[in-house]
């Protein structure tokens, strides 16, 4: 599933950049996210919560952060599985100046298996707009 | 529905008798497999692939086998010398896939079973493999059948790069001069979508291996008892004699209980080992994706017709999606497609091709009507746009295409002998019980005020009682034994697996009628490979034809045996067996049946050359398949502002021969219908790119519901079979199969005012919404 969209941070782009690369404010602002863990250059080990449909499950995964032209674009990649299916995603979050501010705009992919994709496909463009959504309200709070 | 009361001397074939099974379903008393329960049983719980083509790259247990209650964890590196999941079918060329019990190094689908968690309970089972950590190598999957086909496609089994399974090739006649000569050729692509079955009671297995006796008892939802039996002591090295398999009360199976299922070889192989009784039951999440799925079609058509309307020549190219493995007869079923792609006409010029894919996806198999829908789909669905491109009434183009009354026993170009028939007959009717020419009319009137109504007509036929040994993989035949107990109350044991058919009630009625007893004496028990001869089983509208035939020669030999008696209890040679008596005709004295029976188990004196007991066993093989036929008419109208069809009228003429109990008739066509309209007009199994199954749960898979269904007024011709002395043809997939050519035949004339020719099942409100949509935004453009 393809997913898209932008949002705007009272943050010049250096700072913007450099907050959504900061381990404690990825995982203060994932929803769902229970810990995130430095386990290399640019990956960190995530355990997390995540509801969908009638379905939630604990899911154990890794966040790779790749492809950086600092304070332009990164790419990022989240993969993690559970006992109710895997998750996948992987997107380019851009930065450009706006305003007073910065605007992110983000282009990726999203892939789910398991059971969470037999029971829960019909929701799941609905629930990644919100998961995004409360991501950037909390890194922008 | 009126249903009758039986005075004694009154036949019961031809009652509408209420079926002597329903107290027990509706009062929820019945015993199926999860209802069994034994001491010192354990539950076992399948940890299944969430990919749909990965590496296996490790599988860690320790997890699971340290849970407090689990008693023993399986993976496929244990049960690889176990055994692997049989296909009955051969055909020439096919390529065979090895279907491991467990997965080894690879999953080919998601649902893959990969690892057996056995424990003290359900929960802790399902806790047990939640435990367990499996590291995938995903690879790209491949879930279309015609993707699968084109160069580059990720190879579902690495050794076969083509994903080519078989082709298959058949023709009759000469179909290239016949479209060389035709005066109009119609091409269409028809797609007949992945369905779910889903029975009311899904799967489940229940396996006791008891020691002392040496013997394995394995309870199964199946429909197919002793094959099941046949097939798992063979797989496993097991003795078939200490091999009992029970068929307890099944809720449904069209089809999708006609196999030996991984689930059937694991729990016997673990209940061996582990020396315990072991139960799973499978979840409705598990039915959707583990059970098979039905249809898979996509079809390239190609007709020609002269300008009157004869029609001249066949040619069908089928792509069969099967998935990614074959279970019981996955390859058998287009093959099916292709004796009836006929249909009812005469046509002697037919090609046929069919390509089989494998994609990785749940294998497809039998379910109702098994090939059979899926071909008269496409020739009905053919001949109404010949008749649009003609411009002719889809009624008379029928009408001069059906084979005639005085051509049976009628040989098809596709090799099958007909065996009686009045096809004109069913579809006359239906179109006078629907008053077709008013409806015209109206129709005419409704457009003229911008309404879509449509009048659609499917003539079907079909391919049942299966069948003659030499065309079924196990064999067609079918058996049943008849006692007369010492006490006068009849048991009859029939090789034959009811789930649902009502057998109960109409093997009943023949043996009633022929003993002269009354129908509350006689018992009809099956599904027990201990109790049962042996059996072929349930499916392919074959239970009545062929095993109320067995049933009906049993009787005649038995009757035999009590006229001996008679005659010696009478003191007369000249003694008639009629209504339960032996009669001497000279002085009119009798005996009942139970004088009989007591007679002959005491056996104080025997008739000469005659053995003590009332018992006869009669296995039957048939001449031919039965051929039942039929016409529906559908009136629906579909709303310009939802895309929505609403079915005003559904007339349902079915021919099966003589009936000999019009309530089980009416309640097989109603279910069938029900899922013929499903499919029509809700039902499809989605899969997305990567294999993932999107339709995994009655949220997003729209099952048929009772408030969704129109009134179904039903009609009956009776052309009996020759076949067998019955006359019964066999009704159970009817009503699947002429339902989804009608009902799309009729949104299709609905939309044929916006230029709509073809569409692609299902009709649902949105696909239509947005054609009526298109077409509004197109002529508002114009």
């Amino acid at each position: 599933m393809k997913i898209s969209g932008s949002y705007f941070l009272p943050l010049p782009p250096e700072e913007a950049y450099k907050k959504l690369q900061d381990p404690d404010v990825l995982a203060g602002a994932m929803p769902g996210c229970e810990s995130l863990e430095k386990i290399g250059d640019d990956e960190y080990r995530m355990k997390m919560k995540m509801a969908l449909a009638s379905l939630s499950g604990n899911f154990d995964g890794k966040v790779r952060i790749t492809e950086q032209t600092p304070p332009e674009s990164f790419k990022l990649m989240v993969e993690g599985s559970g006992k109710v299916g895997f998750m996948k995603g992987e997107g380019v979050l851009k930065f450009t100046p706006k305003d007073a501010g910065t605007e992110v705009s983000y282009e990726g992919d999203v892939q789910v298996g398991g059971t969470i994709a037999a029971v829960g496909q019909r929701l799941i463009d609905g629930t990644a707009k919100m998961m995004i959504k409360r991501f950037f309200e909390k890194v922008a709070a | 529905m009126a249903t009758t009361t039986i005075t004694k001397t009154e036949k019961l074939v031809g009652k509408r008798i209420r079926r002597r099974e329903d107290p027990r379903l509706i009062t929820g008393t019945a015993t199926y497999v999860d209802d069994i329960k034994m001491p010192g049983m354990l539950y076992a719980a399948i940890l299944r692939s969430p990919h749909a083509a990965a590496k296996i790259r490790s599988i860690d247990v320790s997890k699971a086998a340290a849970l407090k209650g689990v008693t023993a964890v399986f993976t496929g590196k244990d049960t690889e010398q176990a055994g692997a999941v049989p296909c009955g079918a051969s055909l020439p060329g096919l390529r065979v896939p090895h279907h491991h019990l467990l997965a080894i190094d690879r999953v080919y689908l998601v649902g893959h079973p990969v690892a057996v968690v056995v424990a003290t309970d359900r929960y802790i089972a399902r806790d047990g493999a939640d435990l367990i950590e499996v590291d995938y190598e995903p690879e790209t999957a491949v879930a279309d059948p015609e993707k699968a086909l084109e160069p580059g496609a990720h190879a579902v089994h690495p050794q076969w790069p083509d994903n080519v399974a078989f082709t298959f090739h058949q023709e009759g006649g000469d179909t290239e001069k016949a479209f060389k000569e035709a005066d109009v050729i119609v091409k269409q692509r028809i797609v007949s979508q992945r369905l779910v079955p889903n029975p009311m009671e899904t799967r489940g297995v229940v396996a006791d291996w008891r020691a002392a006796e040496r013997s394995m008892n394995l309870y199964s939802s199946t429909q197919v008892p002793h094959l099941v039996r046949s097939l798992v002591a063979q797989i496993l090295g097991m003795d078939e004699n200490r091999f009992r398999v029970v068929a307890p009360e099944v809720g449904g199976g069209f089809g999708a209980k006609l196999q030996i299922y991984a689930e059937e070889i694991l729990l016997a192989y673990i209940s061996k080992k582990l020396q315990k009784p072991v139960k799973w039951i499978e979840s409705r999440r598990e039915n959707f994706l583990c059970t098979i799925h039905g249809r898979g079609h996509v079809d390239y058509y190609e007709l020609a017709a002269k300008r009157d309307g004869t029609i001249t020549g066949i040619k069908l190219k089928i792509i069969q999606d099967l998935g990614a493995y074959f279970t019981l007869l996955t390859p058998a079923i287009p093959t099916l497609s292709v004796l009836m792609m006929p249909g009812l006409y005469r046509t002697p010029n037919i090609s046929a091709d069919i390509v089989g894919a494998f994609t990785n996806c749940t294998p497809t198999d039998a379910y109702r009507g098994a090939g059979r829908p899926e071909a008269t789909h496409g020739i009905e669905r053919m001949v109404d746009m010949v008749a649009a491109e003609l411009k002719m009434d889809p009624a008379e183009i029928r009408l001069k295409n059906f084979v005639r009354n005085e051509e049976f026993p009628f040989p098809t170009a596709t090799g099958l002998v007909y065996d009686s028939g009045d096809y004109s007959a069913p579809l006359k009717k239906a179109m006078e019980m629907a008053s077709y020419d008013a409806l015209r009319k109206e129709q005419v009137e409704a457009r003229k005020q911008g309404k879509f109504m449509g009048i659609g007509l499917c003539a079907y036929g079909e391919i049942c009682a299966f069948g003659p040994s030499p065309a079924t993989p196990a064999g067609g035949w079918e058996s049943a034994t008849v006692k007369i107990e010492p006490s006068g109350k009849v048991t009859v044991l029939t090789g034959v697996s009811p789930h649902g058919q009502g057998e109960e009630t109409t093997f009943a009625q023949i043996a009633g009628d022929e003993l002269g007893v009354d129908i509350d004496d006689i018992l009809v028990s099956h599904g027990d490979t201990s109790l049962v001869q042996y059996g072929i089983g349930t499916f392919g509208s074959r239970s009545t034809a062929v095993g109320g035939t067995a049933l009906y020669f049993a009787l005649q030999d038995l009757k035999a045996k009590i006229k001996k008696f008679g005659a010696m209890l009478l003191e007369s040679e000249d003694v008639t067996f009629s209504d339960g008596k032996c009669v001497c005709n000279k002085t009119g004295k009798s005996c009942s049946v139970k004088e009989v029976a007591a007679a002959a188990y005491r056996a104080m004196k025997l008739p000469p050359n005659t053995e003590p007991g009332l018992v006869a066993t009669h296995f039957w093989e048939p001449p031919n398949f039965t051929f039942p036929f039929g016409a529906h008419l559908v009136v629906t109208e579909v709303d310009r502002d939802t895309g929505g069809v609403s079915i005003r009228r559904y007339v349902a003429v079915d021919d099966c021969g003589n009936i000999l109990n019009p309530l089980i008739v009416d309640g097989q066509v109603h279910g069938g219908v029900a899922q013929g309209i499903g499919q029509a007009l809700w039902e499809q199994a989605v899969y997305d790119d990567s294999g993932q199954l999107v339709t995994g749960e009655f949220m997003d898979y729209t099952m048929p519901r009772a408030h969704m269904m129109p009134w179904i007024e039903s009609g009956h011709t009776i052309t009996p079979t020759p076949v067998n002395p019955l006359g019964v043809k066999g009704v159970g997939e009817a009503g699947t199969i002429g339902a989804s050519p009608a009902v799309v035949n009729s949104v299709v004339d609905a939309l044929s005012p916006l230029g709509v020719r073809h569409l692609d099942m299902p009709l649902t409100p949105e696909k239509l919404w947005k054609l009526i949509a298109s077409k509004d935004q197109a002529g508002s453009n114009a």
